[in-house]
Protein backbone atom coordinates (compact mmCIF):
# COMPACT_ATOMS: atom_id res chain seq x y z
CA UNK A 1 0.00 0.00 0.00
CA UNK A 2 2.61 2.47 1.44
CA UNK A 3 4.52 1.06 -1.64
CA UNK A 4 2.28 1.60 -4.17
CA UNK A 5 1.53 5.22 -2.78
CA UNK A 6 5.53 6.14 -3.14
CA UNK A 7 5.75 5.04 -6.72
CA UNK A 8 2.29 7.14 -7.78
CA UNK A 9 4.08 10.41 -5.78
CA UNK A 10 7.44 9.61 -7.79
CA UNK A 11 5.83 8.98 -10.63
CA UNK A 12 3.52 12.47 -10.22
CA UNK A 13 7.07 13.93 -9.22
CA UNK A 14 8.80 12.41 -12.79
CA UNK A 15 5.44 13.48 -14.34
CA UNK A 16 5.35 17.65 -13.01
CA UNK A 17 9.84 17.99 -13.47
CA UNK A 18 9.38 16.68 -17.21
CA UNK A 19 6.18 19.06 -17.45
CA UNK A 20 8.22 21.69 -16.09
CA UNK A 21 11.49 21.52 -18.44
CA UNK A 22 9.30 20.73 -21.26
CA UNK A 23 7.81 24.74 -20.90
CA UNK A 24 11.38 25.98 -20.09
CA UNK A 25 12.34 24.23 -23.31
CA UNK A 26 9.61 25.33 -25.60
CA UNK A 27 9.82 29.19 -24.05
CA UNK A 28 13.03 30.27 -23.78
CA UNK A 29 15.52 27.36 -23.63
CA UNK A 30 16.08 24.68 -20.60
CA UNK A 31 19.37 26.42 -19.34
CA UNK A 32 18.21 29.93 -19.60
CA UNK A 33 15.03 28.75 -18.08
CA UNK A 34 16.56 27.09 -14.98
CA UNK A 35 18.57 30.14 -14.71
CA UNK A 36 15.88 32.20 -14.34
CA UNK A 37 13.58 30.00 -12.39
CA UNK A 38 16.47 29.72 -9.97
CA UNK A 39 16.85 33.06 -9.67
CA UNK A 40 13.45 33.83 -8.70
CA UNK A 41 13.39 31.03 -6.28
CA UNK A 42 16.62 32.02 -4.58
CA UNK A 43 15.99 35.87 -4.96
CA UNK A 44 14.04 36.13 -1.83
CA UNK A 45 16.57 34.49 0.11
CA UNK A 46 19.75 36.58 -1.11
CA UNK A 47 17.69 39.90 -0.38
CA UNK A 48 16.70 39.11 2.83
CA UNK A 49 20.67 37.95 3.43
CA UNK A 50 21.36 41.33 1.91
CA UNK A 51 19.19 43.61 3.92
CA UNK A 52 20.03 42.11 7.40
CA UNK A 53 24.24 41.91 6.49
CA UNK A 54 24.63 45.07 4.27
CA UNK A 55 23.37 47.81 7.17
CA UNK A 56 25.41 45.78 10.01
CA UNK A 57 28.74 45.61 7.43
CA UNK A 58 28.26 48.95 6.23
CA UNK A 59 28.39 50.46 9.60
CA UNK A 60 31.27 48.64 10.89
CA UNK A 61 33.25 49.67 8.13
CA UNK A 62 31.79 53.01 8.29
CA UNK A 63 32.84 53.75 11.85
CA UNK A 64 36.69 51.88 11.27
CA UNK A 65 36.92 53.83 8.49
CA UNK A 66 34.90 56.81 8.23
CA UNK A 67 38.62 59.32 7.85
CA UNK A 68 39.55 57.14 4.83
CA UNK A 69 35.83 57.67 3.63
CA UNK A 70 36.31 61.23 4.08
CA UNK A 71 39.64 61.27 2.41
CA UNK A 72 38.16 59.45 -0.63
CA UNK A 73 34.96 61.39 -1.06
CA UNK A 74 37.40 64.44 -1.48
CA UNK A 75 39.98 62.51 -3.88
CA UNK A 76 36.67 61.55 -6.02
CA UNK A 77 35.14 64.89 -6.12
CA UNK A 78 38.53 66.15 -7.25
CA UNK A 79 38.50 63.39 -10.01
CA UNK A 80 34.72 63.92 -10.77
CA UNK A 81 36.06 67.90 -11.60
CA UNK A 82 38.96 66.69 -13.37
CA UNK A 83 36.82 64.45 -15.23
CA UNK A 84 34.20 67.04 -16.14
CA UNK A 85 37.32 69.17 -17.86
CA UNK A 86 38.00 66.77 -19.66
CA UNK A 87 34.76 65.91 -20.99
CA UNK A 88 34.34 69.59 -22.07
CA UNK A 89 37.90 69.47 -23.78
CA UNK A 90 36.91 66.43 -25.13
CA UNK A 91 33.84 67.40 -26.79
CA UNK A 92 34.95 69.03 -30.05
CA UNK A 93 37.38 66.27 -29.97
CA UNK A 94 34.80 63.58 -30.05
CA UNK A 95 32.97 65.64 -33.12
CA UNK A 96 36.05 65.29 -34.93
CA UNK A 97 36.54 61.97 -34.68
CA UNK A 98 32.98 61.18 -35.32
CA UNK A 99 33.16 62.90 -38.84
CA UNK A 100 36.29 60.50 -39.42
CA UNK A 101 34.93 57.54 -38.25
CA UNK A 102 32.05 58.11 -40.29
CA UNK A 103 34.17 58.96 -43.41
CA UNK A 104 36.15 56.13 -42.82
CA UNK A 105 33.36 53.84 -42.40
CA UNK A 106 34.64 52.40 -39.20
CA UNK A 107 31.83 52.52 -36.19
CA UNK A 108 32.66 54.75 -33.56
CA UNK A 109 31.71 53.98 -29.81
CA UNK A 110 30.47 57.11 -28.42
CA UNK A 111 27.99 57.44 -30.96
CA UNK A 112 26.77 54.01 -30.15
CA UNK A 113 23.73 53.64 -28.24
CA UNK A 114 24.32 51.88 -24.85
CA UNK A 115 22.35 50.75 -22.36
CA UNK A 116 22.72 51.17 -18.46
CA UNK A 117 22.72 47.96 -16.53
CA UNK A 118 23.60 47.74 -12.68
CA UNK A 119 25.92 44.69 -11.30
CA UNK A 120 23.85 41.87 -9.13
CA UNK A 121 26.08 38.97 -9.00
CA UNK A 122 29.92 39.30 -8.87
CA UNK A 123 31.98 35.78 -9.94
CA UNK A 124 30.27 33.61 -7.20
CA UNK A 125 32.91 30.86 -7.84
CA UNK A 126 36.81 30.85 -8.25
CA UNK A 127 36.55 29.17 -11.79
CA UNK A 128 35.23 32.03 -13.76
CA UNK A 129 35.56 35.57 -13.95
CA UNK A 130 31.71 36.66 -14.65
CA UNK A 131 29.16 39.20 -13.17
CA UNK A 132 25.49 39.22 -13.60
CA UNK A 133 23.34 42.18 -14.57
CA UNK A 134 20.39 43.50 -14.39
CA UNK A 135 19.52 44.47 -18.12
CA UNK A 136 19.00 41.55 -20.22
CA UNK A 137 17.10 40.50 -23.64
CA UNK A 138 14.19 42.75 -22.98
CA UNK A 139 16.05 45.93 -23.13
CA UNK A 140 17.96 45.05 -26.57
CA UNK A 141 21.05 43.66 -24.46
CA UNK A 142 22.27 40.41 -26.59
CA UNK A 143 24.98 37.56 -26.67
CA UNK A 144 28.12 39.48 -27.57
CA UNK A 145 27.70 42.75 -26.75
CA UNK A 146 31.03 44.70 -25.19
CA UNK A 147 30.46 45.96 -21.51
CA UNK A 148 31.83 48.83 -20.81
CA UNK A 149 32.61 51.02 -17.00
CA UNK A 150 35.03 52.58 -15.03
CA UNK A 151 37.35 53.72 -17.83
CA UNK A 152 37.69 51.12 -20.43
CA UNK A 153 36.36 47.43 -21.77
CA UNK A 154 35.12 45.28 -18.95
CA UNK A 155 33.69 42.35 -20.94
CA UNK A 156 31.59 40.87 -23.02
CA UNK A 157 27.86 39.70 -22.63
CA UNK A 158 27.94 35.62 -22.78
CA UNK A 159 24.17 34.55 -22.20
CA UNK A 160 21.29 36.74 -21.72
CA UNK A 161 17.44 36.17 -19.73
CA UNK A 162 14.70 38.37 -20.89
CA UNK A 163 15.91 40.17 -17.25
CA UNK A 164 19.48 39.43 -16.99
CA UNK A 165 22.99 38.65 -18.36
CA UNK A 166 25.82 37.54 -17.90
CA UNK A 167 28.89 39.20 -18.73
CA UNK A 168 32.69 37.07 -19.25
CA UNK A 169 35.63 39.93 -17.44
CA UNK A 170 38.25 40.35 -19.61
CA UNK A 171 40.52 38.96 -17.11
CA UNK A 172 38.53 35.64 -17.65
CA UNK A 173 40.61 32.93 -18.99
CA UNK A 174 38.36 32.38 -22.01
CA UNK A 175 39.05 35.79 -23.07
CA UNK A 176 41.02 37.16 -25.44
CA UNK A 177 40.70 40.68 -26.87
CA UNK A 178 42.65 41.80 -30.67
CA UNK A 179 44.11 45.16 -29.28
CA UNK A 180 46.55 47.82 -30.83
CA UNK A 181 47.85 51.17 -29.73
CA UNK A 182 48.16 55.01 -30.83
CA UNK A 183 50.50 55.21 -33.65
CA UNK A 184 50.98 51.54 -34.34
CA UNK A 185 49.43 48.97 -36.67
CA UNK A 186 50.81 46.44 -34.53
CA UNK A 187 48.22 44.00 -33.09
CA UNK A 188 48.36 41.63 -30.45
CA UNK A 189 46.12 39.40 -28.12
CA UNK A 190 45.42 40.07 -24.69
CA UNK A 191 44.08 37.18 -22.56
CA UNK A 192 42.96 36.75 -19.62
CA UNK A 193 44.91 34.74 -17.04
CA UNK A 194 41.94 34.01 -14.27
CA UNK A 195 39.89 35.74 -11.57
CA UNK A 196 43.38 36.91 -9.37
CA UNK A 197 45.93 37.11 -12.44
CA UNK A 198 44.74 39.77 -14.47
CA UNK A 199 45.53 40.24 -18.13
CA UNK A 200 48.77 38.86 -20.53
CA UNK A 201 49.36 39.44 -23.74
CA UNK A 202 51.24 36.71 -25.81
CA UNK A 203 53.55 37.11 -28.91
CA UNK A 204 54.75 40.82 -28.18
CA UNK A 205 57.13 41.07 -31.28
CA UNK A 206 60.68 43.26 -30.98
CA UNK A 207 59.33 45.53 -33.22
CA UNK A 208 56.75 46.84 -31.03
CA UNK A 209 57.23 50.77 -29.09
CA UNK A 210 55.48 49.39 -26.64
CA UNK A 211 56.34 52.26 -23.23
CA UNK A 212 55.27 51.65 -19.07
CA UNK A 213 52.14 53.68 -19.36
CA UNK A 214 50.41 52.49 -23.12
CA UNK A 215 46.98 52.38 -23.26
CA UNK A 216 45.83 49.42 -25.70
CA UNK A 217 42.45 49.76 -27.09
CA UNK A 218 40.19 46.93 -29.37
CA UNK A 219 41.16 46.91 -32.90
CA UNK A 220 38.93 46.33 -35.24
CA UNK A 221 40.67 46.66 -38.23
CA UNK A 222 40.26 42.78 -38.96
CA UNK A 223 36.90 42.07 -38.58
CA UNK A 224 36.78 41.96 -34.56
CA UNK A 225 34.40 40.93 -31.69
CA UNK A 226 34.90 44.58 -30.05
CA UNK A 227 33.99 48.32 -31.94
CA UNK A 228 37.56 49.88 -32.39
CA UNK A 229 39.25 52.03 -29.50
CA UNK A 230 37.87 50.52 -26.30
CA UNK A 231 40.73 50.98 -24.11
CA UNK A 232 41.52 47.76 -22.61
CA UNK A 233 44.55 47.55 -20.59
CA UNK A 234 47.62 49.84 -19.39
CA UNK A 235 51.09 48.62 -20.13
CA UNK A 236 52.67 48.58 -17.11
CA UNK A 237 56.25 47.25 -17.69
CA UNK A 238 58.36 45.97 -20.60
CA UNK A 239 60.97 43.58 -20.31
CA UNK A 240 63.10 41.33 -22.32
CA UNK A 241 64.52 38.15 -21.88
CA UNK A 242 68.01 37.76 -22.46
CA UNK A 243 67.62 35.30 -25.83
CA UNK A 244 63.61 35.59 -26.01
CA UNK A 245 62.10 36.43 -29.43
CA UNK A 246 59.59 38.59 -27.77
CA UNK A 247 59.09 41.10 -24.86
CA UNK A 248 57.24 40.00 -21.59
CA UNK A 249 54.94 42.57 -20.62
CA UNK A 250 52.59 43.31 -17.41
CA UNK A 251 49.37 44.76 -18.22
CA UNK A 252 46.97 46.10 -16.13
CA UNK A 253 43.21 46.63 -16.93
CA UNK A 254 42.11 50.29 -17.64
CA UNK A 255 38.93 49.68 -15.92
CA UNK A 256 38.85 48.89 -12.23
CA UNK A 257 37.35 45.57 -12.11
CA UNK A 258 36.96 45.44 -8.43
CA UNK A 259 34.58 48.10 -7.70
CA UNK A 260 32.11 47.36 -10.36
CA UNK A 261 28.74 48.45 -9.57
CA UNK A 262 26.85 49.80 -12.88
CA UNK A 263 28.47 48.58 -16.43
CA UNK A 264 27.30 50.37 -19.51
CA UNK A 265 26.30 47.21 -22.31
CA UNK A 266 27.14 49.24 -26.20
CA UNK A 267 24.39 47.60 -27.94
CA UNK A 268 27.12 46.90 -30.76
CA UNK A 269 27.45 43.94 -32.66
CA UNK A 270 30.72 42.27 -34.97
CA UNK A 271 28.06 42.16 -38.30
CA UNK A 272 27.24 45.63 -37.87
CA UNK B 1 13.76 11.87 5.38
CA UNK B 2 10.38 13.27 3.44
CA UNK B 3 9.77 15.10 6.70
CA UNK B 4 13.36 16.50 6.56
CA UNK B 5 13.28 17.71 3.03
CA UNK B 6 11.49 20.53 3.32
CA UNK B 7 14.07 22.12 6.32
CA UNK B 8 17.03 20.74 4.47
CA UNK B 9 16.21 22.29 1.10
CA UNK B 10 15.17 25.46 3.08
CA UNK B 11 18.29 25.62 4.59
CA UNK B 12 19.99 24.77 1.35
CA UNK B 13 18.55 27.79 0.06
CA UNK B 14 19.85 29.94 2.75
CA UNK B 15 23.00 28.91 2.21
CA UNK B 16 22.55 29.68 -1.65
CA UNK B 17 21.52 33.10 -1.21
CA UNK B 18 24.42 33.49 1.63
CA UNK B 19 27.16 32.35 -0.77
CA UNK B 20 25.76 34.90 -3.92
CA UNK B 21 25.30 37.27 -2.14
CA UNK B 22 27.93 37.52 1.14
CA UNK B 23 30.45 35.44 0.11
CA UNK B 24 31.22 36.21 -3.52
CA UNK B 25 32.23 39.74 -1.95
CA UNK B 26 33.92 38.96 0.66
CA UNK B 27 36.70 36.93 -0.84
CA UNK B 28 39.90 35.55 0.86
CA UNK B 29 42.86 36.61 -1.05
CA UNK B 30 40.50 36.49 -3.59
CA UNK B 31 39.13 33.78 -2.82
CA UNK B 32 35.61 32.54 -2.71
CA UNK B 33 34.89 30.23 -0.08
CA UNK B 34 33.22 27.44 -0.99
CA UNK B 35 29.60 26.92 1.81
CA UNK B 36 27.77 25.02 -0.26
CA UNK B 37 30.10 22.28 -0.96
CA UNK B 38 30.50 22.44 2.95
CA UNK B 39 26.85 22.36 3.66
CA UNK B 40 26.70 18.93 2.37
CA UNK B 41 30.30 17.68 3.73
CA UNK B 42 28.42 18.44 7.04
CA UNK B 43 25.08 17.07 6.57
CA UNK B 44 27.02 13.95 5.73
CA UNK B 45 28.85 13.90 8.96
CA UNK B 46 25.17 13.59 10.28
CA UNK B 47 25.58 10.20 8.85
CA UNK B 48 21.81 10.25 7.20
CA UNK B 49 23.28 9.81 3.11
CA UNK B 50 19.70 10.78 1.56
CA UNK B 51 20.03 14.41 3.16
CA UNK B 52 23.72 15.05 2.10
CA UNK B 53 23.26 14.11 -1.66
CA UNK B 54 20.00 15.79 -1.61
CA UNK B 55 21.89 19.00 -0.17
CA UNK B 56 24.59 18.66 -2.45
CA UNK B 57 22.39 18.75 -5.15
CA UNK B 58 19.94 21.58 -4.80
CA UNK B 59 22.58 23.82 -3.62
CA UNK B 60 25.62 22.54 -6.44
CA UNK B 61 22.37 22.75 -9.16
CA UNK B 62 21.27 26.36 -7.63
CA UNK B 63 24.63 27.77 -7.54
CA UNK B 64 25.47 26.24 -11.17
CA UNK B 65 22.93 28.60 -12.51
CA UNK B 66 24.93 31.64 -11.54
CA UNK B 67 27.97 31.13 -13.06
CA UNK B 68 29.69 30.31 -16.04
CA UNK B 69 31.00 27.17 -15.24
CA UNK B 70 29.83 23.79 -16.19
CA UNK B 71 26.08 23.00 -15.32
CA UNK B 72 26.32 20.43 -12.63
CA UNK B 73 29.91 20.37 -11.54
CA UNK B 74 29.64 22.15 -8.30
CA UNK B 75 26.76 19.85 -7.63
CA UNK B 76 29.23 16.68 -8.39
CA UNK B 77 31.57 17.75 -5.75
CA UNK B 78 28.68 18.33 -3.27
CA UNK B 79 27.38 14.77 -4.02
CA UNK B 80 31.30 13.40 -3.36
CA UNK B 81 31.97 14.91 -0.28
CA UNK B 82 28.46 14.42 1.28
CA UNK B 83 28.43 10.90 0.04
CA UNK B 84 32.10 10.16 1.30
CA UNK B 85 30.97 11.61 4.56
CA UNK B 86 28.12 9.98 5.35
CA UNK B 87 29.68 6.86 5.29
CA UNK B 88 32.19 8.32 7.93
CA UNK B 89 28.90 9.71 9.65
CA UNK B 90 27.43 6.33 9.91
CA UNK B 91 30.46 5.18 11.79
CA UNK B 92 30.49 7.34 14.46
CA UNK B 93 33.48 9.83 13.24
CA UNK B 94 32.97 13.45 13.22
CA UNK B 95 29.39 13.31 15.38
CA UNK B 96 29.48 16.58 17.77
CA UNK B 97 28.23 14.70 21.07
CA UNK B 98 30.71 11.46 20.68
CA UNK B 99 33.35 12.42 18.92
CA UNK B 100 36.58 14.47 20.36
CA UNK B 101 36.01 18.17 19.22
CA UNK B 102 38.99 18.73 17.09
CA UNK B 103 37.63 15.69 14.56
CA UNK B 104 34.92 17.55 12.33
CA UNK B 105 37.23 20.40 12.18
CA UNK B 106 40.03 18.29 10.86
CA UNK B 107 38.08 16.51 8.34
CA UNK B 108 36.45 19.41 7.29
CA UNK B 109 40.08 21.54 6.70
CA UNK B 110 40.68 18.08 4.60
CA UNK B 111 37.51 18.28 2.60
CA UNK B 112 38.00 21.86 1.93
CA UNK B 113 41.50 21.25 0.54
CA UNK B 114 40.41 18.50 -1.44
CA UNK B 115 36.72 20.00 -3.00
CA UNK B 116 39.10 22.68 -5.54
CA UNK B 117 41.22 19.95 -6.56
CA UNK B 118 38.32 17.49 -7.02
CA UNK B 119 36.57 20.37 -9.21
CA UNK B 120 39.34 20.74 -11.88
CA UNK B 121 39.81 16.91 -11.72
CA UNK B 122 36.24 16.18 -12.81
CA UNK B 123 36.43 19.57 -14.96
CA UNK B 124 39.13 17.36 -16.81
CA UNK B 125 37.17 14.51 -16.82
CA UNK B 126 34.39 16.54 -18.49
CA UNK B 127 36.92 17.87 -21.00
CA UNK B 128 37.13 21.78 -19.78
CA UNK B 129 40.41 22.52 -19.42
CA UNK B 130 39.73 26.25 -18.36
CA UNK B 131 39.02 25.24 -14.56
CA UNK B 132 42.92 25.06 -14.08
CA UNK B 133 43.77 27.98 -12.02
CA UNK B 134 47.57 29.09 -11.30
CA UNK B 135 46.67 29.88 -7.72
CA UNK B 136 44.68 26.64 -6.76
CA UNK B 137 46.71 26.27 -3.62
CA UNK B 138 45.80 29.42 -2.44
CA UNK B 139 41.74 28.18 -2.80
CA UNK B 140 42.91 24.74 -1.51
CA UNK B 141 44.22 26.49 1.42
CA UNK B 142 41.49 29.62 1.75
CA UNK B 143 39.18 26.88 1.73
CA UNK B 144 40.47 24.15 4.34
CA UNK B 145 40.72 27.05 6.87
CA UNK B 146 37.31 28.57 6.34
CA UNK B 147 35.82 24.94 6.46
CA UNK B 148 38.19 23.95 9.36
CA UNK B 149 36.62 27.32 11.14
CA UNK B 150 33.13 26.81 9.60
CA UNK B 151 32.70 23.38 10.14
CA UNK B 152 30.97 23.25 13.87
CA UNK B 153 28.53 25.77 13.92
CA UNK B 154 27.84 24.76 10.60
CA UNK B 155 27.32 21.06 11.73
CA UNK B 156 25.16 21.94 14.66
CA UNK B 157 22.77 23.15 11.90
CA UNK B 158 22.96 20.07 10.15
CA UNK B 159 22.53 18.09 13.21
CA UNK B 160 19.35 20.04 14.21
CA UNK B 161 17.67 19.12 10.69
CA UNK B 162 18.39 15.88 10.22
CA UNK B 163 17.00 15.38 13.72
CA UNK B 164 13.54 17.02 12.36
CA UNK B 165 13.65 14.09 9.78
CA UNK B 166 14.37 11.97 12.78
CA UNK B 167 11.22 12.79 15.00
CA UNK B 168 9.41 12.47 11.57
CA UNK B 169 10.15 9.18 11.49
CA UNK B 170 9.22 8.14 14.99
Amino acid sequence: MATDRSRRRAWTLGAIITLVITLLYLTVGVVSGLRSAANLVVAPFSWTINAIARPIGHLFAGAINYSDVVAQNQKLRYELGKAQLRINENWAFDREMQQLTTQLKVPFVGSMPVVTAQVTTISPTNFAATVDISKGRDDGVLVGMPVVANGGLVGMVISTTPRGATVRLITDVNSSIGVTYTGSNNSMIVSGRGVNNGLGASAVSLTTTLRPGTILSTDSQNGGIFPPGLPVAKVLSVSLTPGASTYDITLQPTADLHHLYYVDVVLWEPST
Amino acid sequence: MSRALVPVTLVTLFFVGLQLSLLSTLRVDGVVIMLVWLWPFVMGLTGVTSLAVVSAIIAGLFFDTHTATPFGLTALVGVALGYATSRLGREGVGDLDSAAWWVTPLLAAVGGFVAPALYMTLGFVELNFTLWRGSVLAMMVVNAVAFMVLARPIARVARFVARVGERGRR
